[in-house]
């Protein structure tokens, strides 16, 4: 199955669009699209409005590929699962994000294992085909943060409570 | 308090649990259905605003009083975005709570807007992206990031 995800924000026409149009011609086998309260209804594709954060998850890890917008979240949760991703970023002169972060995020992971990053409409069923051909992400994400990281934001959460408990008998 | 707003905000807060790992903590974001992540905790669903919607920004506010009236956190940690500014404004000013403000990691190129402003009032205002914690004026840390 190929698992198409527009996140839990906002929609993501263009993405759900140009995935049916080509669900259309290439005929791929199942495609199950998320699309959020977006106006577009694919014709070739199933879709669902939103999924719990549970079954978010268990979506990717039944998938063979995921096409996602270019989030943090469906990259993350992705990484966890071991799944082939690829990411369309949002534009946002095209209404669809606040700022145009997601292109600085797809330009950081690109070329990263298991990640395939299409610019524009016309890079998704190449990148798709690369996806298809690379198979799962190398590694799965460990779980947390790197625990240099998370000890040190431990250390200064400590560090506050002792303060506020006041000196101690 | 450990808050996030949904997506990719609480997925980094999740990933950054040890640091609260057995201390009294709950949680506040914007999915009931991301209870499941914390199980035996505390979770608190707030709605989602945007700093330009006025008036859903003020339930948003008048939700998050009510939770730092019932629970008082000593200190409140996120990894954004717009609410959880609200959250630790709020918890600074009103009840003299530590805060902890960790950009998210999609923010490479410059911060967030919420967190620019969080830099006035975090105790610990924090970058995942090492160049944004250098130059002139005013910047945020880099203790690391969630990937």
């Amino acid at each position: 199955m190929i698992f198409v995800t527009v996140g839990s924000m906002f929609p993501f026409d263009r993405l759900i669009r140009v995935m049916d149009d080509w669900a259309a011609t290439a005929a791929p086998g199942r495609i199950l699209a998320q699309i959020g309260h977006g106006s577009y209804v694919p014709r070739h594709m199933e879709h669902v409005r939103r999924l719990s954060q549970a079954d978010f998850t268990a979506t990717m890890a039944a998938s063979d590929l995921i096409v996602a917008h270019a989030g943090m979240g469906t990259v993350i949760t992705a990484g966890r699962v071991g799944r082939p991703l690829v990411l369309l970023p949002r534009i946002e002169k095209w209404g669809e994000h606040t700022t145009d972060h997601q292109i600085a995020t797809a330009n950081w992971l690109r070329g990263k294992p298991g990640i395939f990053i299409a610019d524009t409409d016309a890079d998704l069923p190449g990148a798709i085909a690369a996806a298809q051909r690379a198979g799962g992400q190398d590694a799965t994400l460990p779980p947390h943060a790197d625990p240099a990281f998370t000890d040190r934001l431990r250390a200064a959460i400590l560090g506050f409570l002792d303060q506020t408990a006041g000196p101690r008998t | 308090m450990a808050i996030a707003s949904g997506g990719g905000h609480w997925v980094q807060l999740m990933r950054l649990r040890p640091a609260w790992e057995g201390l009294d903590v709950f949680y506040v974001s914007l999915d009931p259905s991301s209870a499941v992540d914390v199980p035996g905790h505390r979770y608190y669903t707030i709605r989602d605003a945007s700093r330009k919607q006025k008036w859903a920004f003020l339930l948003v506010a008048a939700s998050l009083l009510r939770i730092l009236l019932r629970e008082r956190p000593a200190v409140v940690i996120t990894t954004g975005s717009a609410p959880a500014l609200v959250a630790i404004v709020l918890a600074r000013k009103l009840f003299g709570a530590r805060t902890i403000w960790i950009d998210s990691i999609a923010n490479a190129e410059r911060l967030s807007t919420s967190g620019q402003k969080a830099g006035a009032v975090a105790d610990v205002w924090l970058t995942q992206w090492p160049e944004l914690a250098r130059g002139e004026g005013r910047h945020p840390e880099f203790w690391g990031a969630v990937l």
